[in-house]
């Protein structure tokens, strides 16, 4: 058996990161459940602070470097993704959306999202479901039904808390999403470009 | 036969035609002076034994060229030999029967030493100046091209389509020079239809190369080739294939590097983003001594097979005149002989060279001889 190509995209900005604190307990947690059903999980990670410039470049002027196009092709070849990024101002990173900006389209279509933030209090916890919730689905990804939200509370808690039971159950949900949806056929934008330019061409004459 | 034909390919400059402020000095020309620049340009290119000149189409500030044919009709006066063609001409936003029409007369006044190269444009907000609606872009691409190529071919061409008027009993004037059209070269930065469009009719494809890594160019030429033999017009390796580059050159390659910075850095398009040394890891621009320019150049053959025309960007980001004068005389005196030679080294003698006015008559000539009864031998499978 394959196991589930996970790639997880963190917009944590300073090290050590809360918000790659989360992504590694949503990685975890969500290998566990795909065993716990007999899958197996290969995660790669991305973290988008080192890709800070390029990003901006590629926003810029069109240029997409090698660091950025290894980003690119992680993404574009998982079966599922997780996205965590911080809380800004009462939506997502500029850098968390910038990368989403930048990433070819159709990268993310058909593609199991968990989405994760992570902020100074619990009163931005919203955010999942006002910014990241509907930039993935107009980015046609399928995003998993339940997201998760750590303030810097959270992490302070003892075990089995309230976040650990969070992140239990959302990668649970998860894992049954990624199985449903088994191993992704990447799609490529071009080759409907291309099909419509067969079209007209048939007609050309 | 002069020296593309000897060796196959040809190499020349293309231009954007921008007004840019000169980073060293902060002096902006005058539309007047670019212009004039640009015809000054031109005729170094010729003198200095390069093969191609090719200007762009633009209509909106800060960029100059918005009426190509008069250019080059002006130059074509002002030379003797080498080849007019455009970098690129707006297929969607001109009227078919004005390209016809534009490039005809072109090719009459510079005794054939005029092909085409088509695009789609980039720019929104063109459209509509022109009547064109931006939504049709691909319908009017394959729409325009296709009566294009009949305006051509047929004396009289009766036409309907859905995005122009229709014509009927419609001719010509002047004919192609010889009955033999310019050829087209389709140009694309990144899009793939464009490739499929050149491999349908058989016609060059033009990878604009600059802005992107050198993968990109790989697969949209591996795409055409693979279609070009797809629509039966040859073998892969037998589609005609063109390259941009971009090259900054002194002597000394720091001397080059130290020079060129400036003119990088506050580049438009792609200036205030990538480094220079990023982008010159990553994609065609040399910027270093005359023999780092012919290694790099003689590369592209790696990854896009043999080809038959490479244009260099010379001439932009407020380079002045001067410093654009010299690079092409280091481009025709130290560059373009040895790639002539190096290029010729191992390719194939069934790759076809660099089609010219001349070569697409030779070939008319010989396919009415061996067909006397089939004049109009349909040109599209």
């Amino acid at each position: 058996m394959t196991a589930m190509k996970l790639t997880i995209v963190t917009g944590g900005l300073r090290e050590p990161s809360s918000t790659r604190l989360l992504a590694d307990r949503l990685t975890t947690a969500a290998t566990r459940e795909l065993e716990r059903l007999g899958d197996q999980a290969d995660p790669s990670f991305v973290e988008l602070r080192p890709l800070g410039h390029p990003i901006m470049d590629a926003m810029l002027t069109g240029f997409v470097g090698e660091a950025l196009q290894s980003a690119f092709d992680t993404v574009a070849r998982a079966d599922g993704v997780i996205a965590v990024t911080p809380a800004f101002n009462a939506s997502f990173s500029g850098l968390f959306k910038s990368f989403f900006d930048v990433l070819p389209e159709q990268t993310l279509a058909d593609m199991p999202v968990l989405i994760g933030a992570t902020g100074g209090t619990e009163r931005h916890s919203l955010v999942l479901e006002h910014a990241l919730r509907p930039m993935f689905s107009y980015l046609h990804a399928i995003v998993s039904p339940r997201a998760v939200y750590a303030a810097t509370g959270d992490f302070g808690s003892p075990t089995g808390s309230a976040l650990a039971n969070r992140i239990t159950t959302a990668a649970a949900d998860f894992a049954r999403l990624l199985r449903a949806c088994g191993p992704r056929a990447g799609r490529e934008a071009a080759d409907e470009d291309l099909a419509t330019m067969q079209r007209l061409l048939g007609g050309a004459t | 036969m002069d020296s593309s034909e000897a060796t196959g390919m040809q190499f020349g400059i293309f231009t954007v035609g921008d007004v840019t402020a000169d980073p060293a000095t902060g002096i902006t020309p005058t539309e007047s002076e670019r212009i004039r620049a640009t015809v000054a340009i031109a005729r170094k290119a010729e003198e200095a034994g390069l093969d191609v000149f090719a200007t762009g189409e633009h209509h909106n500030p800060p960029f100059v060229p918005s009426s190509p044919t008069t250019l080059l009709g002006y130059i074509a006066g002002q030379t003797e030999r080498i080849i007019l063609s455009t970098s690129t001409t707006l297929i969607t936003t001109n009227d078919p029967v004005k390209i016809a029409e534009d490039f005809s007369v072109l090719q009459h006044l510079s005794g054939g030493r005029t092909d085409v190269m088509l695009g789609r444009g980039n720019t929104g907000p063109v459209y509509p100046w022109f009547g064109q609606d931006i939504r049709q872009a691909v319908p009017l691409t394959v729409e325009h091209y296709g009566l294009l190529r009949r305006l051509w071919r047929e004396e009289v061409v009766d036409w309907e389509g859905k995005l122009r008027t229709s014509l009927q009993g419609f001719t010509l004037a002047p004919r192609p020079l010889d009955d033999v059209p310019p050829f087209v070269w389709h140009a694309s930065i990144r899009t793939p239809e464009v490739a499929e469009l050149a491999a349908y009719f058989g016609d060059g494809l033009f990878a604009n190369h600059i802005f992107w890594p050198a993968s990109h160019t790989q697969a949209m030429v591996e795409l055409y080739r693979r279609r070009f033999e797809h629509y039966g017009h040859g073998r892969p390796e037998q589609a005609i294939v063109g390259l941009g580059g971009q090259v900054f050159m002194r002597r000394n390659s720091q001397d080059a590097v130290d020079e060129f910075r400036p003119y990088f850095d506050n580049a438009p398009v792609y200036g205030h983003g990538p480094s220079l040394e990023d982008f010159t890891a990553l994609t065609p621009l040399t910027v270093g001594s005359p023999a780092q320019v012919i290694e790099k150049t003689l590369g592209f053959r790696s990854y896009v097979g043999d080809y038959q025309r490479q244009l260099f960007l010379m001439d932009h980001a407020g380079l002045p005149l001067k410093t654009v004068l010299e690079q092409l005389d280091l481009l025709g005196e130290e560059v373009v002989p040895v790639l002539r030679k190096e290029f010729a080294v191992g390719r194939p003698t069934d790759v076809p060279a660099a089609p010219t006015h001349q070569s697409l008559l030779r070939a008319r000539r010989d396919e009415q001889a061996s067909q006397p009864d089939h004049e109009d031998s349909p040109e599209v499978p």
